[in-house]
């Protein structure tokens, strides 16, 4: 039943192909990607690999779903597009959780992504090392790049933590953008509100070129940021980042209390307390900050996005495309909803299965006003979190002011663990995680920012990779990626 | 028209307000007590156009019971909800052309229409000027801030699920709609725009649905009445009245026959004096004329069970119209839960003051003021009333385009002649001619110059009468382009002006050409004149005038 790590060998990439099947990172590889044409282009011969939810035109989107594994889409996302038309050439697809639905990347058709990090201590040893998650849901994309399976940059798509939990996890760089910055015309909706394409990388002067190019006004999507917007975010972030030179004195940098939970491994700490200890003593400010509402975030991000997942996917139904399972001789045949539920049933896997189930809960008569209303006035607590402690003002709404001592940028642990083991039996993949909730505890620290969608980048330290989250004000971009370079700069 | 810039991430958030507000718009039942609330200094503040508003509703409100010799001593009341097709080029959320009837199935469908994965819904601005014009014509409150929502159910004809709509804030509160016969006024609920399915039609013989999405997405506007209607024929009329202001604003072709108007019908019952009965819902139906039926047997079927001492469960009943009869569909308890939610992909739809009052101002004119115009031009009612009827049937034109309807044929060839005589010329003449010819006014192909012209022709005598018919023909039948003045000259009709001797030739050849004739006249029988006359005006070929001709008769045969 379970398909091998990548079925569509090319002969060209015997490298590629041999590291996937350690992997399974990619589920598709191109076996000749056209030429790159724009030979001064700013992207000249980046080999991109992207998440296998967004669309492409010439190869499969299969969302790592049963439901669409011979789906093609008739059109290419507009960020693949874009990157391509900037001279990138599309080497492949890369593995994620079903729908993005997941955070260890185990819940795929395609079978668990493994994690290519070799941590210092087994270097050389490699039949000793044991198999952990590159996390999820981009965990394809964070081990591809990891991995040097593609030159330095994959796309991948963040609704509650699915770039940058599987970078903190891999060790790379993973950059959710502000949402609205990137079209999502194209990339396959799992939770609308919160869908937003993301960035990994090895080094943060490769997002920047990436996200350069891909950060354009797309009049497709509706959700999409008006250049207007973008410029006053621009203005206001430009004005307020104070200019460097050998010190960061100005630089005001806030640490959230609440992003200690008692989950939080304590080998986790090292990082961060490296990291603000060097920027303290390069001349910045670190100041304790309080959002309180963050506690209750992780249960709004999952009403909200089950909530938008259970509408968002009732359209995989078999009729228009996608996987048909047709119906018993002696079944009942009178409701349509009758004869979809056998091409759902076997479509979806139990993640997405269960999601589904408590988003149709969520938005019932009975339970909208306490539970879809109630993560929406969450939502709406924790934005204002985030507006009180940043000094630039937030441009979408209108009578934001900003705190006069308010900081720059948050830092704070991007996990509350390093990459955990893969279950065994790489088989059952469906039923790798318990039941439990353990899945869902490992999107604590990256939800609160989906719900308000702010920016975010990752650094590395310690043996299995540790992240340290860099969160900046909607449309600041600029600003978390300069910060970001800083810390790249201090590890080096 | 303006989008909710850059503030997309709070839409969810910004929606919450509106959807607790879903209780805070009690439509007003109390307008009865309104007047007593208004202060004398508010009252002041409103137009009078406001106060005959209230006036009518308070008419309405107080309205005394009228006997209905079908149901004596019950008292039906109706509300609709008229689901209209938008007269739009392209669908709600895509570029997709919206599809005839006749065209091929499936062959108007996006990726955005079927659903496909990764594609986004993006607003036609046409549709919500047409949903605006609407409510402005319907005297509607249309709201600055209306929003999306998704509408869940499983059904082969709806490709993603849901159906976009506006369940908690629609894009238009309030209004009315007074209607021609017993100064009924029905209050409008609200308005609000949706998509349409698509549409599924079982193949029994080889057990599938087969599936045409050419009509998915389409733009409805959803028009809720108040329970206002108090008879099967105020109902017609209602809908009759909402199809021609429809047609009128340009926002929807409103042909029942062909689905671009259907009708939800709520039918309750009560004794005379009684509040309200449990209402039942009948779907979809597809003429006035089956509305009618519907709504009468449903009435009697109430009746009788409340008669029998049972009551009436809430229900949504179908139609059938071969036996006549309504026939339960659900019942309340199986009522599905829609589970609706605000869209997350569509920001909410805010409209400036600025763009509201220029649809306002561009708004064309409704057919009430149409009619009181054409009265006060001096035009008979029948008159009035034959321009209109030609009128509503004319072609809608997409998004909103106008012009083209008899009205404007009229109020062009009017322009700086005598309207008495425009409209009889058109009316009688041109409309008497092309129903002659088995043609409707749309295919009439004499342009406004020409019209003008030719009438033009007759009124200064350059013609007669009988030579404006002529020519008139002449250009219904071989569609000629040449102005009237020139097929005048060409086809010799210019009316004769040589001091009378024309008049005199042809008067005496007719006379010695009808000598027993003309002796009967000599003798004192003037009506046998007529038959004279009729030999010079042919001889003429029409260009003498009658009168003319007969006073030079009666002269010669004294």
């Amino acid at each position: 039943m379970n398909p091998g790590p990548c079925q569509y060998y090319s002969t060209q990439t015997t490298r590629l192909e041999q590291q996937n099947a350690t992997l399974n990172a990619l589920v598709y590889l191109d076996s000749n990607p056209p030429a790159s044409v724009h030979t001064r282009s700013l992207l000249n011969d980046l080999k991109l690999a992207v998440k296998d939810n967004i669309c492409t035109r010439s190869m499969p989107t299969t969302c790592s779903s049963m439901m669409l594994r011979e789906f093609q889409p008739p059109f290419d996302a507009t960020v693949v597009k874009l990157l391509r038309d900037g001279g990138a050439s599309i080497i492949g697809k890369t593995n994620c959780d079903e729908f993005g639905m997941g955070s260890l990347n185990v819940h795929s058709v395609h079978g668990p992504v493994v994690n290519p990090y070799i941590p210092p201590f087994s270097r050389g040893k490699p039949f000793c090392q044991e198999q952990r998650s590159a996390g999820g849901s981009s965990g394809g994309s964070a081990a591809a790049v990891a991995a040097h399976m593609c030159d330095e940059s994959a796309l991948g798509t963040d609704t509650g933590g699915s770039v940058r939990l599987p970078a903190s996890y891999c060790g790379i760089v993973g950059f959710k953008p502000s949402y609205g910055l990137i079209s999502r015309w194209g990339v396959v909706s799992y939770a609308d509100s919160l869908d937003c394409v993301g960035i990994l990388t090895r080094k943060i002067r490769d997002v920047m070129r990436v996200f350069e190019l891909a950060s354009v006004y797309d009049p497709k999507d509706p959700t999409a940021a008006r250049p207007a917007t973008r410029t006053r975010a621009f203005e206001a972030c430009k004005s307020y980042l104070p200019q460097f030179t050998s010190t960061l004195t100005g630089l005001r940098i806030g640490v959230p209390q609440e992003y200690f939970p008692a989950e939080l491994q304590p080998s986790a700490l090292s990082p961060i307390r490296t990291v603000l200890e060097a920027l303290k003593s390069r001349g910045a400010s670190i100041i304790p900050v309080s959002l309180p509402s963050t506690p209750y975030a992780l249960s709004a991000y999952y009403v909200i996005s089950s909530a938008e997942a259970s509408s968002n996917l009732a359209r995989y139904d078999g009729v228009e495309y996608g996987l048909r399972i047709d119906l018993a001789p002696d079944a009942d045949k009178t409701k349509t909803a009758n004869v979809y539920a056998h091409t759902r049933t076997r479509g979806f896997g139990k993640e997405v299965q269960k999601r589904i189930l408590l988003g149709t809960y969520a938005l019932s008569a009975d339970a909208f006003e306490n539970y879809f209303l109630q993560a929406q006035r969450v939502r709406k607590l924790i934005r204002a979190d985030f507006d009180r402690v940043f000094c630039v003002p937030n441009v979408l709404t209108t009578a934001s002011t900003s705190a006069v001592d308010g900081v720059h940028v948050l830092l704070h642990p991007s996990a509350i663990r390093t990459a955990p083991p893969l279950p065994n039996d790489k088989d059952s993949h469906q039923e790798a995680t318990p039941d439990g909730l353990d899945d869902y505890v490992q999107d604590v620290l990256n939800v609160p920012a989906s719900l308000a969608a702010f920016p975010w980048v990752w650094r590395q330290k310690d043996e299995w990779p540790m992240g340290v989250s860099v969160v900046g004000q909607w449309g600041c971009d600029e600003m978390v990626l300069k910060v970001g370079e800083i810390i790249e700069s201090l590890q080096e | 028209m303006a989008e909710d810039e850059g503030r997309t991430k709070v839409v969810g958030t910004n929606r919450l307000d509106k959807l607790h507000g879903k209780v805070d718009y009690t439509p007003g039942p109390a307008n009865a007590e309104l007047l007593c609330l208004l202060s004398p200094a508010r009252l002041a503040q409103i137009s009078i156009c406001s106060l005959m508003e209230i006036y009518v509703r308070l008419v309405h409100t107080i309205r005394t019971l009228k006997e209905d010799p079908r149901w004596p001593g019950w008292e039906l009341v109706v509300g609709i909800e008229v689901h209209a097709q938008i007269k739009s080029r392209a669908k709600l959320f895509s570029e997709t052309f919206t599809a005839d009837l006749d065209e091929p199935p499936n062959s108007h469908v996006s990726p955005f229409d079927a659903a496909f994965p990764g594609t986004l819904p993006r607003l036609n601005s046409k549709c919500v000027e047409l949903g605006v014009r609407t409510a402005i014509a319907l005297n509607a409150e249309v709201q600055r801030r209306s929003a999306f929502d998704r509408k869940h159910y499983f059904y082969a004809d709806l490709p993603s699920g849901y159906q976009i709509t506006q369940q908690y804030a629609p894009i238009a509160r309030g209004g009315g709609l007074k209607l021609d016969r017993d100064d009924v006024f029905v209050r409008i609920k609200q308005v609000q725009l949706e998509q349409d399915t698509g549409k599924s039609a079982f193949l029994p013989r080889n057990h599938l649905s087969a599936i045409d999405l050419n009509r998915a997405g389409t733009g409805l506007m959803e028009i809720v009445s108040e329970p206002d209607m108090r008879s099967p024929e105020e109902a017609a009329d209602y809908v009759r009245t909402l199809q021609a202001l429809l047609r009128c604003v340009g926002s929807s072709d409103g042909h029942m026959e062909q689905g671009s108007l259907r009708c939800d019908v709520n039918v309750s019952v009560n004794r005379a004096g009684s509040p309200p009965g449990t209402r039942c819902e009948i779907k979809n139906l597809n003429s006035v004329k089956f509305m009618m039926i519907a709504i009468t047997c449903e009435a009697h079927r109430q009746i009788e069970l409340l008669e029998s001492g049972r009551s009436v469960p809430q229900e949504t009943r179908g139609f059938d119209e071969d036996r006549a009869e309504t026939y339960a569909l659900r019942s309340k308890e199986d009522a599905p839960d829609y589970r609706y939610m605000p869209d997350p992909n569509l920001p909410p739809l805010l409209l400036d003051q600025e763009y509201i009052t220029k649809i306002r101002n561009d708004m064309p004119e409704l057919p009430d003021m149409t009619r009181a115009r054409l009265l006060a031009l001096d035009l008979s009612r029948r008159d009035t009333d034959v321009l209109m009827d030609v009128d509503s049937g004319r072609e809608v034109g997409f998004d909103g385009e106008l012009g083209g309807g008899a009205v404007a044929y009229f109020d062009s060839v009017a322009r700086g002649r005598d309207p008495k005589a425009v409209v009889n010329w058109i009316t009688h003449e041109l409309l008497g001619q092309l129903a002659f010819r088995r043609e409707t006014f749309k295919e009439n192909p004499i342009s406004v110059e020409q019209m003008g012209n030719l009438i033009d022709l007759v009124q200064t005598g350059t013609i007669t009468g009988t030579s404006g018919k002529t020519i008139l023909r002449h250009l219904l039948s071989n569609h000629s382009q040449d102005m009237p003045s020139k097929l005048a000259e060409q086809l010799l009709l210019i009316a004769v002006r040589d001091d009378g001797s024309s008049l005199e030739k042809w008067c005496s050849e007719a006379i010695s050409a009808l000598p027993e004739e003309a002796k009967i006249v000599r003798t004192g029988n003037v009506r046998v004149v007529n038959k004279i006359v009729g030999r010079v005006m042919k001889a003429s070929r029409g260009r003498a005038n009658a009168e003319d001709v007969r006073a030079m008769l009666l002269k010669m045969l004294q």
